[in-house]
């Protein structure tokens, strides 16, 4: 049984890193388009037909921005994981903030 | 001369592999028509093109996960290699046509099913019609997650749920954060997510099933003597599979799309961005931490994961369970497939036996060509409504339901 106990052990932090990047960065995204709504303000936001929407915030925009900014953070450091395992290098995060180290 | 045909039969499944597989990256994008069908395949095509150019590891012991015919550092086992190497090269030429013959039966009935599942089943056959049950890798040596439970069955159990949990949670937290924007200003947004994470998808793909076919094409050019160097891949092998996964890619498995984009879950564009950053995540992740696994159980399960997600959203269960049923046999029907062509092939024995097993497999793939010619999807009806229209060239009346 220990093949099943080795797949335990990796199925947890696997959960867990698609919780953080793959849940985590949508939720993000979604934030930065809420954001952007609130920024936006009139017709991006629902509201009572007849009248004219919500007044636009600045503000909106770019906490919205910076959500974008962030998740395409998240994608490029993964598309640098795909690039850099094929060339032999590993993506690590032991000092916290990625690096590329050598396999 | 075995060796051409195994070579020919190795890029016709990395071929297969690229066409059932756009569902896995692209279904959901083209179901919210973020992208036009044709437009998605060809994005998909050509990221995997580039996936395959960027896996320079060397992915030469691929079959040593499964089945025992080749030693740890990738040379052919010694025993397989008297007469220029072709009981290797027949057990490969097997396998290869039992995962051929099985991609190209679930693609007929618009089942996503597993590529490396199909690839492993006809090489556990071919095996163990060569070699005898002992010549399968069943449950590794217990020092790390190996052989067909560890490689194969765990994880194909696991990771469907994994990435359902994650796209569920994901679904889920979106709605709720989109509460009180205009759906219109949404979808515009999350389609631009949808097309980015769908991307990172085509990509791991390409990088890591490109890889299994180099390995097979280099493992059998090592057995018949064409080929030394186990640190390496010749370039000819990596640009012919990138080009056939890619092509693959291109031509799109059309019936297998509109099974995941509208057969399984109505998805509206915040739900596919969710469907395929899980599935990103999950397949990153777990190539991280030495986690093997199928895109198609992650893509999958992600969508199921993303309908479940959606207070109020259509899930059909019954396609779901199809599915589910589909991945329960893949493997030992590959198997069954690939046993079977290594016993024709033996039979008859030499070239003539390989020619024959090659002639097979163009005639089964020919007849099932044929026969989706009856209904065909393509790229113009890939989006209709799933009940409205009968899908039934899918499905045969009364198969696995």
């Amino acid at each position: 049984m220990h093949n099943l106990q080795f797949a335990l052990e990796g199925a947890w932090k696997v959960l867990l890193a698609g919780l953080i990047l793959g849940a985590g960065l949508p939720v993000l995204f979604a934030l930065g388009i809420r954001s952007l709504a609130y920024g936006a303000g009139g017709e991006a936001e629902v509201h009572e037909s007849g009248v004219t929407g919500p007044t636009a915030h600045p503000i909106g925009t770019v906490v919205g921005w910076l959500c974008f900014a962030i998740v395409l953070l998240g994608a490029v450091l993964g598309i640098v994981y795909v690039v850099a395992t094929g060339f032999g290098y590993a993506l690590s995060f032991t000092h916290v903030y990625p690096t590329i180290v050598k396999h | 001369m075995i060796l051409v045909l195994v070579v020919v039969t190795a890029l016709g499944f990395d071929f297969t592999n690229g066409f059932h597989d756009t569902a896995n990256a692209m279904a959901t994008s083209i179901a919210t028509r973020a992208l036009q069908p044709k437009t998605a395949v060809l994005l998909s095509g050509a990221l995997n093109l580039v996936g395959a150019f960027l896996s320079v590891q060397v992915a030469l012991t691929v079959t040593n996960a499964v089945v025992k015919i080749q030693n740890s550092n990738g040379t052919p086992k010694p025993a397989l290699l008297v007469d220029g190497g072709s009981a290797l090269l027949l057990i490969v030429l097997a396998g290869l046509v039992g995962g051929i013959v099985w991609n190209l039966l679930t693609w007929l009935l618009g089942l996503p099913s597993s590529s490396s599942h199909a690839l492993f089943g006809g090489l556990i056959g071919a095996t163990i019609a060569g070699l005898g049950w002992a010549g399968v890798n069943w449950n590794g040596n217990g020092t790390k997650l190996d052989g067909v439970v560890g490689k194969v069955i765990l994880p194909a159990v696991l990771s469907p749920v994994i990435a359902g949990v994650v796209a569920a949670v994901g679904t889920w937290l979106i709605y709720k954060v989109v509460v009180g924007v205009a759906q219109r200003f949404t979808d515009n947004g999350f389609r631009w997510g949808q097309i980015g994470s769908a991307s990172l998808v085509s990509l791991a793909h390409g990088t890591n099933d490109a890889q299994k076919t180099m390995g097979v094409i280099t493992l059998a050019l090592i057995a018949a003597g064409d080929w030394h160097d186990t640190k390496a891949i010749p370039i000819w092998v990596k640009i012919c599979c990138a080009l056939a996964i890619a092509a693959g890619t291109y031509l799109g498995g059309w019936r297998i799309i509109r099974t995941l984009g509208k057969g399984l879950v109505e998805i509206a564009p915040p739900q596919g961005l969710a469907a395929e950053s899980a599935s990103a995540a999950v397949i990153l992740a777990s190539s991280q931490l030495g986690f093997a696994l199928s895109t198609t159980h992650v893509a999958t399960g992600s969508i199921l994961g993303t309908g479940v997600g959606k207070p109020g959203a259509l899930v059909r269960w019954r396609v779901a369970g199809r599915m589910v049923a589909a991945w329960l046999i893949t493997l030992p029907a590959a198997a069954v497939v690939g046993a079977v062509m290594w016993w024709i092939g033996h039979l008859i024995g030499g070239f003539a036996g390989a020619l024959v097993v090659f002639v097979i497999l163009l005639g089964l793939a020919g007849y099932m060509y044929l026969r989706s010619r009856r209904k065909p999807i393509d790229h113009n009806n890939v989006n209709d409504e799933w009940d409205d229209v009968p899908t039934p060239a899918a499905v045969p009346a009364g198969a696995a339901s």
